[in-house]
């Protein structure tokens, strides 16, 4: 069982009670604060391995609490926010959140988010082949399969793919994908990344128009399912 | 105007001694302006004059032909004719020379002697001059006819603008609405280019012109002298602003002091002609402040900062509903899910089943909640947008995949094309749109029948389709679908529902640049809805899909 720790950042307490209770079920060790100074305190004293944080909190905005925990620490970020505040939701994985859940949630969802954020980043290692799914992918030889079956993907096709999938089950926002893969000078250009991932689908989606591998988070980025 | 006349308003406006070149060029342009007054003035009227005559000599060849094949008599009565046309298009002088050219012809082609004009018939020696009398009686009248005419429909087009003033100001939220009507009404009256110069109200800094066109400096420096000056200190006086034009400045006044300065720009001076546009400028005026006073502009400028206030309140209180409204759910359904999945309780159908009704709830009245913030932001504040390109079909999976425990009891079939152009559109906005008629297509429609979701390309549209074999649309339903608030009567008892899911839908589209009907071939027959959106393809990049960074 997992025994990492988790903080949970939250002014309500009955969502930090469930969450306590979820996470604890799952065999986490659990903190909680109810404010943003707590919070951060907290966090300084008694690192977690995962932080959950809930936006709106009284006495400070997410994206300033995302800043401030990012200028010391890696750990990974979640924070829970409401639905159609897309700009806030790419401000703060810009920030260096990890990822989103919108409220209201169903606990297996926020699990899900959190396992995939605990999972240390993948480099090509020992091991240089990312598995996603029935996806492969060789870091090393820069090549792809599909069920097992080569891929052949393009040189941009292949950069994107390979970003996504060092961070599968986490979103990833287009500027994110445009600076590594075509630069900074073309952040707005992002219709190329959607050139790419519609070519993309083709090759590894067995339905393009239903993809269940390459999904879009609509207003933020992509996201490679587990 | 005579020339004197002319050269004495240029020393008034430019000073009596001019000291430098640089000044004395300016007069010389000043001269060479009004002199090219004059000449236009000069040439406008040997104009009217030679039309006048023009008139007569067509008169004239008209009744010489006729006079070919009738013996005419009593000819100088038909002179009549181009002398109310010269009095009603060229005014009264022409219409005089009309009348003694009109004497002349007929005296000098068919009066006896013809060809001279001696008139040795007594009778006709006494009709002539009669018919000079009653030429430029009529003349006149015919002039101060048209006068009146035009003088009326002016006076139509004031009233009307004074009809059309209150009511926008009755339906200005800010000051600055209020002064922007005051200053477009002032304009549309006087006819020309207004500017309106703000005083500060007591206990608010500053002033600010409400125009954003070039304001020459020697005006603005008038009128913020007669700003500061503050109230009562008044009369209106006349600026040069440099460039041969002139601009009338004065206060406007109401009964609680001033309220703003006005600069009227008269164009370039003609002398009776700007004083002629002068005196309308304070009739105008006069009926304006009168009509402002009466409508009480403090209170107008003071309930429009109220308004504001409101407004404030009013997003302040959406935010916090919908906060106060949404934590519950958020605790629900947690709280539910961590139950039904807790060690103890993990496998058991039971405990399932009731986490899945907790959740369909928490979901439906979440929805609700967000409808009710969507309709609440679009009547206040529109539509925002944050447009971007989209792919067609991420819109309609989004929409699909978070409805698919709405749609679960419903055979679920998604039609996308592989090649649909990107469209620009708000993605989260229309994928809500989209939203709300899959879910009125799940909920009118029997479990196990079919919903189809579409997209295709349209001639120069992308198409979003959402069908289903459901109740279909009757009667009034076929109009009043997309009414705010309304409710087929058939449905109503067994489907929950705001009324407000298909009006929000249409705002979001139309927002988007897109048009959205529903068509049902009647009750039972099922709706198809779609949803065109403009295709326009981004230039496609080579840089996309080569290269090899």
């Amino acid at each position: 069982m997992d025994s990492a720790t988790i903080l949970i950042i939250d002014d309500e307490l009955h969502i930090r009670q469930f969450l306590r209770a979820a996470f604890e079920f799952e065999g986490f060790a659990v903190h909680e604060a109810h404010n943003a100074e707590e919070g951060i305190r907290s966090a300084t004293l008694k690192p977690p391995d995962l932080i959950i944080l809930d936006l709106g909190l009284p006495d400070r905005d997410g994206s300033s609490i995302v800043e401030r925990l990012r200028s010391w620490s890696n750990v990974p970020i979640i924070v829970l926010t409401v639905r159609s505040r897309e700009r806030e939701k790419v401000r703060l994985l810009e920030l260096g959140a990890d990822d989103y859940v919108v409220k209201p949630f169903g606990i297996g969802e926020l699990i899900a988010r959190a396992r995939s954020a605990l999972r240390p980043r993948v480099v090509a290692g020992n091991d240089p082949v990312v598995r996603v799914g029935p996806l492969e992918i060789n870091l090393a030889s820069r090549s792809g399969t599909i069920d097992g079956k080569r891929v052949v993907l393009g040189p941009k096709e292949y950069l994107v793919l390979q970003i996504l999938a060092q961070h599968a089950g986490k979103v990833v926002t287009r500027q994110q994908i445009m600076r590594q893969v075509w630069g900074a000078a073309h952040l707005d250009d992002t219709h190329y990344l959607r050139i790419v991932v519609r070519n993309l689908r083709k090759k590894i989606e067995v339905d393009p128009a239903r993809p269940r591998i390459l999904l879009t988070e609509l207003g933020v980025g992509y996201r490679l399912a587990r | 105007m005579s020339l004197r006349a002319a050269r004495r308003r240029a020393n008034r406006v430019q000073g009596p001694v001019a000291q430098n070149s640089g000044q004395r060029q300016l007069m010389r342009r000043n001269f060479s302006q009004v002199g090219r007054a004059l000449v236009r003035q000069v040439r406008g009227e040997a104009l009217s004059v030679l039309t006048s005559l023009m008139l007569v000599a067509v008169t004239t060849i008209a009744l010489l032909i006729l006079d070919q094949f009738f013996a005419l008599r009593h000819v100088t009565l038909v002179y009549l004719v181009p002398v109310v046309i010269a009095a009603t298009k060229l005014g009264i002088g022409p219409a005089v020379i009309a009348a003694v050219a009109g004497v002349g012809a007929s005296a000098f082609f068919f009066y006896p002697p013809i060809y001279s004009f001696l008139v040795e018939d007594p009778q006709h020696v006494i009709e002539l001059p009669l018919f000079v009398f009653v030429a430029i009686v009529t003349g006149h009248l015919a002039s101060s006819l048209r006068r009146q005419a035009d003088l009326a429909r002016r006076r139509e087009t004031e009233v009307h603008a004074l009809y059309a003033f209150p009511r926008r100001l009755a339906a200005a939220h800010t000051p600055n609405d209020i002064y922007t009507a005051i200053r477009e009404h002032l304009a549309s009256i006087i006819g020309r280019r207004t500017i309106l110069f703000e005083t500060a109200p007591p206990g608010v800094p500053g002033a600010a012109l409400s125009d954003e066109g070039q304001v020459p400096d020697a005006v603005k420096r008038a009128m913020e002298a007669l700003a500061e000056a503050g109230k009562g200190s008044g009369n209106s006086s006349v600026v040069e602003d440099g460039e041969g034009r002139v601009w009338l400045v004065r206060p406007v006044s109401g009964k609680a002091g001033d309220f703003g300065v006005l600069a009227i720009d008269l164009g370039q001076q003609k002398g009776k002609m700007a004083d002629a546009i002068r005196e309308r400028v304070d009739a105008v005026l006069a009926d304006a402040t009168a009509m402002l006073e009466h409508l009480d502009l403090g209170r107008a400028l003071s309930d429009a900062r109220v308004r504001s206030e409101t407004e404030a309140l009013r997003d302040a209180l959406i935010g916090s509903v919908s906060h106060q409204l949404r934590t519950p759910l958020v605790s629900i359904l947690g709280a539910a899910t961590v139950i039904s999945s807790a060690p103890g309780n993990r496998g058991d159908p039971r405990l399932a089943s009731l986490a899945d009704i907790l959740r369909d709830e928490v979901d439906r009245l979440n929805n609700d909640v967000q409808d009710l913030l969507d309709a609440a932001l679009i009547s206040s504040k529109g539509v925002r947008l944050d447009c971007e390109w989209v792919e067609p079909a991420d819109v309609v999976n989004a929409a699909v995949d978070r409805r698919q425990r709405l749609l679960a009891g419903h055979r679920l079939r998604v039609d996308i094309p592989d090649e649909l152009p990107f469209v620009y559109v708000d993605p989260v906005l229309l994928e809500q749109a989209l939203g709300q008629i899959v879910d009125n297509a799940a909920k009118y429609s029997p479990p196990g029948s079919q919903i189809t979701i579409g997209a295709k390309i349209e001639s120069d549209a992308v198409v979003l389709s959402v069908r289903d074999e459901g109740i279909g649309l009757v009667g009034e339903e076929q109009t009043r679908l997309w009414e705010r608030f309304f409710r087929g009567q058939r449905g109503a008892s067994s489907v929950s529902g705001s009324g407000l899911g298909l009006w929000i839908a249409k705002a979001f589209v139309i927002a988007n640049g897109g048009q959205i009907e529903a068509f049902s071939e009647g009750a039972d027959r099922g709706t198809l809805v779609s949803i065109r959106l403009p295709a326009r393809e981004p230039a496609t990049p080579d840089l996309a899909v080569s290269g090899d960074g």
